[in-house]
């Protein structure tokens, strides 16, 4: 069944990505192609969750992690390329599309998946996130948020963490994070913690998640819910945005009608976007996945064209998006990866 | 003939009976110690959107609720509290798990109006971490409460 529902959604993205030309596509694999690698979370061939890293444009796939007794996934590299960040779980288990930062054990690897060794316990280090500099990661768990230092294991700040509960992103110059917070309006927002003044506002409410930051900080990307009227079963659609860290000039990136729009990820040299397309609401971790998805900041805001999303966003652009392999939480490197080609 | 009939009919009625008198499944009797407040509280409203059937998230969503008696905690009758309760579209025996742990009570849904038997600890935040419904958004301050066990009064 799950295998039916990812041909459809390949069928449909394949469709609505249908208005830009095969020559615009293939100019933007190009373009991307030798533009570092990409990690990922996918399903190998034997069905487990495996840690994948490919080139931008899809090519060169090679799962890093290549341990079929256990269940890996929500890789991160470090800002510098050189470590990888994901968490594992015995074979069996389920990736749940709201706790997947806090499920199993935290690992870290060399950047091509080598040398991998646990960091704590199962469910320690929960929701972990790097320093600018490699060196930390900051976690998050019911009584706050700690700073934690690698080499050492000493935690060496914490905090309250005010509401924030899931997906926290350390911005590249140290000074803020970004995450999934019930302190402002219903429910579901996307909130920015400075971390001097523990001073947090609102960068976009009601129905968000999976924030990122641009690689200048300027700009924090987000997925959220359009409101809708009750389509789709009552769960409308997710679209992808981005905003200022205050939480001002909010705009679309893309949306899609058929697919919810998550795992949005910057590229280090800010000009493109990578997502995950899920048919299902939480992102479908327990099944397949659908195919990620690339294209260039410049073409946004963009829609896969839809006659209905046309009039919701009439001055949207239809530029070329690259369909890539199935999988989650992508996350791109342009430094060299130790042990991955340049 | 109609003997037999009654016969039938007898038996019929008793078998009835004694299903309605089969005991169910036991509630197990409200812990003395559970949490940290005890109050019997009439639920105000349930706002529209604040119960929702969604398989695919788990959340917790604040109600409102007006203290009738306090058994532990100091809490005075007629004081308004905001209480976080776990899935709330489940009833209440059937509503925790390994995210959040051991939750209960005789409650199968939450209507406006009822009355209700509550065991609530706080701060909301060293208890529950996860997606949150409040429809009292800006509208109330101070303590936020978390549902262990939510009994039919």
């Amino acid at each position: 069944m799950a295998n039916r529902f990812t041909l459809l959604g390949l069928l449909g993205f394949a469709c609505l990505a249908a208005a830009a030309t095969p020559a615009e596509v293939a100019t933007l694999a190009t373009e991307v192609r030798s533009l570092g690698w990409v990690a990922y979370s996918a399903r190998s061939p034997r069905g487990d969750w495996e840690i994948f890293a490919m080139r931008p444009d899809g090519s060169d796939v090679r799962n890093l992690t290549n341990s079929p007794e256990t269940e890996d996934f929500y890789p991160l590299f470090s800002r510098d390329g050189r470590q990888l960040l994901y968490r594992s779980m015995p074979r069996g288990q389920t990736v749940s599309g709201n706790d997947y930062g806090r499920q199993g054990r935290l690992m870290l690897a060399r950047a091509n998946g080598t040398e991998a060794k646990a960091l704590g316990g199962d469910g320690e280090w929960p929701w972990a996130t790097w320093s600018p500099d490699g060196r930390q990661v900051l976690t998050l768990q019911p009584k706050g948020f700690a700073i934690v230092e690698l080499a050492t294991k000493q935690v060496i700040r914490t905090f309250p963490r005010g509401g924030f509960y899931q997906q926290p992103a350390w911005s590249p110059d140290g000074t803020a994070v970004v995450g999934v917070s019930n302190g402002f309006d219903t429910g579901w927002s996307i909130a920015r913690l400075e971390l001097a003044t523990l001073r947090a506002n609102a960068v976009s409410v009601a129905d968000c998640c999976t924030p990122d930051w641009s690689a200048s900080g300027d700009r924090v990307v987000f997925s959220r819910r359009r409101p809708h009227g009750g389509e789709n079963g009552g769960y409308g659609w997710t679209e992808l945005w981005q905003a200022q860290p205050d939480g001002q000039g909010a705009t679309l990136v893309y949306a899609e009608v058929g697919r919810h729009l998550y795992g949005g990820h910057v590229s280090p040299d800010g000009r493109y976007v990578l997502f995950t397309g899920n048919l299902r609401e939480d992102g479908d971790p327990a099944n397949q996945g659908a195919p990620m998805g690339l294209l260039r900041m410049s073409d946004t805001p963009m829609i896969a064209e839809h006659a209905e999303l046309r009039k919701v966003y009439p001055l949207a652009k239809s530029g070329p998006a690259l369909i890539l392999p199935a999988g989650h939480e992508p996350c791109w490197t342009h430094s060299p990866a130790p042990g991955l080609p340049r | 003939m109609k003997r037999w009939g009654l016969m039938v009919l007898a038996v019929v009625a008793l078998g009835g009976l004694g299903w309605r008198w089969a005991p169910g499944p036991a509630t197990p009797p409200f812990p003395a110690d559970l949490g940290s407040v005890e109050v019997v509280a009439k639920l105000v409203e349930v706002p529209p959107g604040a119960v929702f059937q969604r398989e695919l998230y788990h959340y917790a969503t604040i109600l409102r609720y007006e203290v009738v008696s306090c058994r532990r905690g100091g809490l005075m009758p007629g004081t308004l509290i905001h209480v976080a309760h776990y899935d709330p579209w489940k009833p209440r025996a059937e509503a925790g798990d390994a995210r959040v742990g051991a939750l209960g009570g005789t409650v199968r849904s939450f209507v406006a109006g009822d009355r209700h038997r509550l065991a609530l600890v706080s701060p909301l935040d060293e208890h529950y971490m996860g997606g949150l419904v409040d429809k009292y958004f800006g509208q109330h301050a101070g303590v936020t409460y978390w549902a262990l066990r939510t009994d039919a009064e």
